[in-house]
């Protein structure tokens, strides 16, 4: 089941979406912030936005605080959903 | 959007929903035969619904040039007429038996986005050949064997239940729900090369790539008969410059993916 963090008013009613699903692109982990049809990857490793369009300053600033509040859990239901692409590498995969 | 867009009848509610797509609309059978001519290298064409379409055939059926013209139906269109939509049309999305597109506001807001080779409006499931069909806001389709959609202890994919939904940036299937870019990424190497160039993290070496590659498939260092988990981590960081072309051809071989493509991931 694709993972969606739930998001207070009005950011819910505006549209805006948190959402881990059971098919991404798995390198790095990350979450996926979707707002109609914009998408920005923000990145589990180090807490930044991963992609330069659309431009990362365009995403509400309350919905990124949620993310940064949310950090460990949403580590935690990628790391259950992608358990061979943990957010922390095993010793053995960094080589 | 580069191309003359065009809408059929004109409905005040689609009217409103193609707004940002500034569609020219026609009324009349004239109208629609001049913007054939007009436009007959490429246009966008939107109808409501299979009723408007009686215009649109007479006018295309008398243009004798075929440029690359693209039809959006939102209502069903079946049998002969059908058929004959798709000879004239270099590309057809309609509600086909087993079609399921979005909602129209966002079918239009995805038409509007930049990034609408990237996002889909639709598609059908095919179960007898085993995979879904799904249409990008450009209205070309992409075919994914629907052995993809699975995730090792992840819910299964329900054929039965198919819909296109966050504005065309998720596939789902029943509880199963797969990111539009994944599948991009995974299938479409001009999509990928996009994704790539909107990315801040700039790590455009071939052992990015296989890293990339081989997490992507859920692979180990370990599963790569013929090459040791020691020289995969090597190439991975960057301490082999070229990997032989046999190296290549194993990796490739194991990814399922022609040798220089696995760059591009």
């Amino acid at each position: 089941m694709a993972f969606s963090l739930p998001l207070l008013q009005p950011w819910d009613s505006q549209g805006w979406k948190v959402k881990i699903r059971d098919r991404e692109r798995l390198e790095p982990p990350h979450v996926t912030v979707l707002h109609r049809s914009r998408a920005w990857r923000w990145n589990l490793r180090t807490g930044g936005f991963m992609d330069a369009d659309p431009p990362p300053g365009d995403v509400a600033r309350e919905v990124v605080a949620v993310l940064v509040e949310n950090l460990a859990r949403l580590r935690a239901e990628w790391d259950a959903m992608y358990p061979s692409n943990p957010v922390t590498p095993r010793e053995a995969d960094d080589g | 959007m580069a191309e003359a867009v065009f809408l059929i009848d004109h409905e005040e509610k689609l009217a409103k929903h193609f707004a940002a797509l500034r569609p020219k609309v026609l009324r009349s059978p004239a109208e629609v035969r001049e913007a054939f001519e007009t436009h007959w290298r490429r246009a966008l064409w939107i109808a409501p619904a299979a009723s408007s379409m009686q215009r649109l055939l007479a006018a295309s059926l008398q243009g004798s040039r075929k440029g690359d013209q693209r039809l959006l139906v939102l209502g069903r269109i079946e049998g002969a007429r059908r058929e004959l939509l798709h000879a004239l049309f270099r590309f057809v999305v309609a509600r086909e038996e087993g079609v399921k597109l979005l909602p129209p506001d966002e079918i239009a807001e995805v038409l509007a986005s930049p990034q609408r080779d990237d996002l889909f409006i639709g598609g059908a499931v095919d179960a007898a050949d085993r995979v879904l069909v799904l249409y990008r806001g450009n209205l070309e389709s992409l075919v994914v064997p629907l052995a993809w959609f699975a995730r090792p202890g992840g819910p299964r994919a329900e054929i039965d239940d198919f819909e296109v939904t966050d504005f065309g940036q998720t596939v789902r299937l029943g509880p199963f729900e797969a990111a539009a870019d994944a599948i991009l990424y995974e299938f479409d190497v001009e999509a990928r090369r996009r994704a790539k160039q909107r990315s801040i993290e700039k790590d455009a070496s071939f052992g990015g790539a296989l890293r990339r590659l081989r997490l992507q498939r859920g692979l180990r260092r370990e599963d790569f008969d013929g090459i040791s988990a020691k020289e995969i981590a090597r190439i991975e960081r960057g301490e082999v410059a070229k990997p032989h072309a046999d190296t290549l051809a194993t990796l490739a071989a194991r990814f399922g993916v022609k040798p220089e493509e696995i760059e591009t991931f």
